[in-house]
């Protein structure tokens, strides 16, 4: 009830967020862009299907999504002092406070991630048809799962963020998400340059499984691209999982992983915290 | 029904409260006040489950439950110091929210909407609002649930003199409906008004705890009166001191400090020497000096 509550009173005000909204907009051209990129590049004459749209938008939600969940999470969950205090008086525990506020947000930016999803898809559907829907709904998933993923985090770096602390967590959230975006890659592919090849990809795979970036993207590529496409990093992890199952599972595992323990860990760090 | 028992908080080497035991109980109205930094936001916002103590507990309710238990704060209200609400939702929002989460029926949330007289205002949006109007939706969903517990964080600060009235109404109806108040404020007229008892805090730490009925007769005691004598020879004057040691006069003007009680005798006295009385204004001690008395020197806030 009080769960619910939260939730319906924190999608509400995500809602009417300009910053909501404006993602929403950007979001959609983008989606959009990407769609009609392959149509426009082709002379109008070949058409960019829902499977190739699908590759490109990887991508793009892998890119963006984290960033705009990471950001909006710090600012929404971050409260004023004097709206926390009145907030955490209530008769309601913090962790069905945060869980609730949570659940507001992910609804938000996923009808936000719909709402350009659906733009994308109707603009392809127009040209090319059904075929290959699937994936595009496959891409939509990992859509939401980056955004589970990072309000999850987003909730663990502002779980002591009031006033003043917002600026620090909102600094935090930037730098999580450079360092998942490149330089976790960047830092493996170098090592693994330095290292025999055994050594190499292994540290190629924990690159691509335990960054929860590049497990996105694996395993959003595994799903709609199956292993043509795939670079060294999951190749390695192709090869150490005997397929593409084992790797879809792990995948999942970190992902899944990195949801609920940041999540807990956000909760136990907020009831702790003095307001 | 608020209960601190050794009550403590240290914010990193800062100790913001001692070792404090303090009761309110259910019918009863009590101010704490104190210098700027003496603790008593921190004791508040320990009642009311925000703040963990450092040493000792604070219970709210009856029985008494530690306040950290997400059921022992359905009995209480907390309205904090500087009052905020998310931006985007106008006051009715504000309130609907609070009501449903509180389970209160719609019609006592108009009355609780009422006593805040936002008037046309509910319907914008929060971060419109002005200092008082924040202060005034923060009341009304403080009364909404109807607490046995109410925790007011300087709640007249910012208030105008309609809105103050109100809020002694407030406060009135809450001691004869048994609730237990304890408030913080800055304003010694708010304490004078509206306290059964007054705490005061230094530094941390609960210098005084005092009755209203005692605190009436320390600040009887405090009186003054003065007279406006054209001639006072020494003797009478020799013989007033006898009475009220501090007597002074200078200019015509004769102060007596002292007790309500003594004062007919010093007329009588002046009276019967043969001196004449032009004019005379007599007045309780103020708060205000009992107050500094109590808390010592001014000190910077630490
Ligand atoms: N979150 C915090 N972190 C560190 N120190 C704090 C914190 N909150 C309060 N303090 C310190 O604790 C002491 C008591 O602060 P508190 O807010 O309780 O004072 P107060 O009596 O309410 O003052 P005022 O009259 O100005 O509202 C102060 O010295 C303050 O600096
Ligand atoms: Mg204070």
């Amino acid at each position: 009830m009080n769960l619910r509550l939260f939730a319906a009173e924190e999608l509400k005000i995500a809602l009417r967020s300009r910053w909501t909204q404006i993602f929403a907009v950007v979001f959609a051209i983008l989606a959009s862009g990407v769609a009609a990129a392959g149509y426009v590049i082709s002379g109008g004459h070949g058409v960019q299907d829902f499977a190739r749209t699908s590759a490109s938008l990887v991508h793009l939600v892998v890119l963006i999504v984290p960033l705009v969940s990471l950001m909006l999470g710090v600012l929404s969950l971050s409260l004023e002092r004097g709206a926390a205090e009145v907030v955490f008086a209530l008769p309601v525990s913090r962790r069905t406070i945060l869980l609730g506020r949570l659940l507001g947000l992910f609804a938000a930016l996923a009808l936000a991630q719909s709402f350009g999803f659906g733009l994308a898809g109707l603009l392809v559907y127009s040209q090319s048809g059904p075929e290959g829907i699937g994936d595009f709904v496959i891409v939509l998933g990992a859509s939401f799962v980056a955004t589970a993923v990072f309000l999850a985090l987003a909730a663990f770096l502002s779980a002591d963020a009031f006033g003043r602390r917002r600026t620090r967590a909102l600094a935090l959230a930037l730098v999580a998400w450079v360092v998942g975006e490149v330089f976790i890659d960047l830092a493996a592919l170098g090592l693994a340059t330095l290292l025999p090849s055994g050594a190499a990809s292994r540290v190629l795979i924990l690159a691509s499984l335990l960054n929860p970036i590049g497990a996105l993207r694996t395993g959003a590529l595994l799903l709609v691209e199956g292993t043509g496409a795939f670079g060294a990093a999951s190749l390695a992890l192709l090869r150490f999982t005997h397929g593409p199952a084992g790797a879809t599972t792990l995948i999942a595992c970190s992902l899944l992983a990195w949801t609920l323990v940041p999540a807990f860990w956000a909760g136990r760090r907020l009831e702790r915290t003095d307001i | 029904m608020i209960s601190f028992r050794g009550f403590g908080k240290t914010y990193g080497k800062q100790q913001a409260v001692r070792n404090l035991d303090l009761n309110v109980r259910a019918g009863e109205v009590v101010a704490l006040l104190g210098p700027n930094g003496s603790g008593k936001t921190t004791s508040l916002k320990a009642a009311a489950g925000l703040v963990k103590p450092t040493t000792g507990v604070v219970l709210v309710g009856n029985p008494g439950q530690p306040s950290s238990e997400p059921d022992a704060r359905r009995c209480l209200s907390f309205l904090p110091q500087r009052v905020a609400f998310q931006d985007s939702l106008s006051g009715q929002e504000v309130l609907n929210f609070h009501r449903q989460i509180r389970g209160v029926d719609a019609a006592h949330a108009a009355a609780a909407l009422g006593v805040a007289s936002l008037n046309g205002a509910v319907a914008r949006a929060v971060s419109t609002y002005s200092g008082g109007m924040l202060q005034r939706l923060g009341l009304a969903v403080a009364l909404l649930p109807d607490a046995p517990v109410f925790l007011l964080d300087e709640p007249t600060a910012a208030l105008d003199p309609d809105g103050l009235e109100a809020f002694y109404k407030v406060i009135a109806k809450s001691r004869a409906d048994g609730r237990a108040v304890l408030f913080t404020s800055h304003q010694m007229g708010d304490a004078e008004r509206l306290a059964d008892r007054f705490a005061i805090l230094v530094d941390g730490v609960l210098v005084a705890d005092i009755a209203g009925r005692e605190m009436k007769d320390r600040l009887a005691e405090r009186g003054n009166m003065r007279l406006r004598v054209p001639s006072l020879d020494a003797s009478t004057l020799a013989g007033l001191r006898v009475m009220a040691p501090d007597a002074v006069f200078t200019d015509g003007e004769l102060v007596v400090r002292g007790p309500a009680g003594m004062r007919p005798r010093v007329i009588e006295l002046i009276l019967a020497r043969g001196h004449q009385i032009v004019d005379l204004v007599a007045e309780d001690g103020r708060l205000d000096d009992l107050y500094r008395e109590m808390v010592g020197p001014q000190r910077e806030p630490r």
